[in-house]
């Protein structure tokens, strides 16, 4: 049976003849056994080959040792210790992205998110306001301004001309 | 999906720093008991938490909801669980924390036993514990996955599909043969 490959359920059978003391503990166990043993467990089975495995189990000593010894695994496995993660981890990943994206991460939103639209309208508003004030009272209607021309500079000129 | 994480979830997306902290609160144990059953090295396990929580937190918008929250949580673990193996095995530093043997109670990083246990019993339990580690340890990865997540996380048959992406008969028969490996291991010592 290759790894990937689904199980394909092998006929129900019971094992040789003979009690527990024909079989030594450390006998292999066959694998179609450990499977379907191992599926009752799981709860994986229909009823109606539960109930085949079941009386099996009951009835065949080599399915009662795999059922015992695959129940005893599974039994040490949830009982192993639940670790739990230090208690000081919460901080450590959130340093980790704060130093990471440098603050970016958490505050990766747009201006509109983080400073109120209101806001943004009255500071536009307010602009507006006064670039159009200063476009009015401009006598050039511009924020062009004209230097008024200096009388000597005028003159000057005139004296040099012929 | 409950209400309650549906407003978490959004407020992941939102990228509301508090809702992070609710979530590491909520999921970290479990997580980083998946990654200490997996790798065997509490820094491992713990960077490796770590490392998951960053990527669900920067991967948020990716989840569709079309599974439980939790099962996308531990794919994402057991994804990252994957990729330490990977480079441990290639820098050879594969070798467990001989500390976590017997420093359960001493840490403080696993759980006291409840109530009062007598020092032998202790000890046997610390040894039982090393040795089931070890045991694990030495399995195939993709054996030791379905273990921990079935034996030790108690997830059912359906969910380590949806977490593995395996098809249901590859999953029993990665079990079968875990327990298998497992059962023969334990039974040189116990």
């Amino acid at each position: 049976m290759t790894d990937d490959a689904p199980p394909s359920p092998p006929p129900l059978r019971l094992a040789e003849p003979g009690g527990d003391a024909a079989r030594p503990q450390d006998e292999e166990l066959p694998e179609d056994v450990i499977a379907r043993v191992s599926d009752l467990l799981d709860g994986a089975l229909p009823a109606a080959e539960r109930a085949e495995v079941e009386r099996l189990i009951a009835s065949d000593a080599t399915w009662r040792r795999a059922h015992a010894e695959l129940t005893e695994t599974r039994n040490f496995l949830s009982g192993l210790q639940k670790a739990h993660a230090p208690v000081s981890f919460a901080d450590g990943v959130t340093e980790t992205i704060h130093q990471r994206s440098a603050g970016r991460l958490f505050a990766k939103r747009t201006l509109g998110d983080r400073v109120p639209l209101g806001a943004l309208l009255v500071i536009a508003l307010a602009a507006l306001v006064v670039i159009g004030y200063v476009l009015w009272s401009s006598p050039t209607g511009s924020l062009k301004v004209d230097r008024p021309r200096s009388p000597q500079g005028s003159q000057g000129s005139a004296a040099v001309l012929p | 999906m409950a209400e309650l994480e549906r407003t978490l979830l959004r407020r992941l997306r939102d990228r509301d720093e508090r809702a992070f902290r609710e979530l590491i609160d909520q999921h970290r144990d479990r997580v980083y008991n998946i990654t200490y059953r997996m790798l065997g090295n509490r820094a491992e396990a713990e960077d490796v938490a770590q490392e998951v929580f960053i990527a669900v937190f920067k991967t948020i918008d990716t989840f569709r909801e079309e599974s439980k929250f939790s099962t996308w949580l531990y794919r994402v673990t057991v994804n990252h669980c994957k990729n330490r193996i990977k480079y441990l095995a290639r820098r050879h530093e594969r070798d467990r924390d001989p500390l976590d043997e017997t420093s359960h109670e001493t840490n403080g990083a696993v759980a006291a036993p409840r109530g009062h246990v007598a020092p032998d019993r202790a000890l046997e339990g610390a040894q039982l514990e090393g040795l089931l580690q070890d045991a694990i340890a030495q399995l195939e990865d993709d054996q030791r996955i379905v273990v921990v997540l079935r034996d030790v996380e108690d997830l059912s048959i359906e969910e380590i599909c949806e977490i593995t992406g395996l098809p249901d008969g590859t999953v029993k028969s990665r079990l079968h043969r875990a327990r298998l490996v497992l059962r023969k291991r334990l039974q040189r010592h116990v």
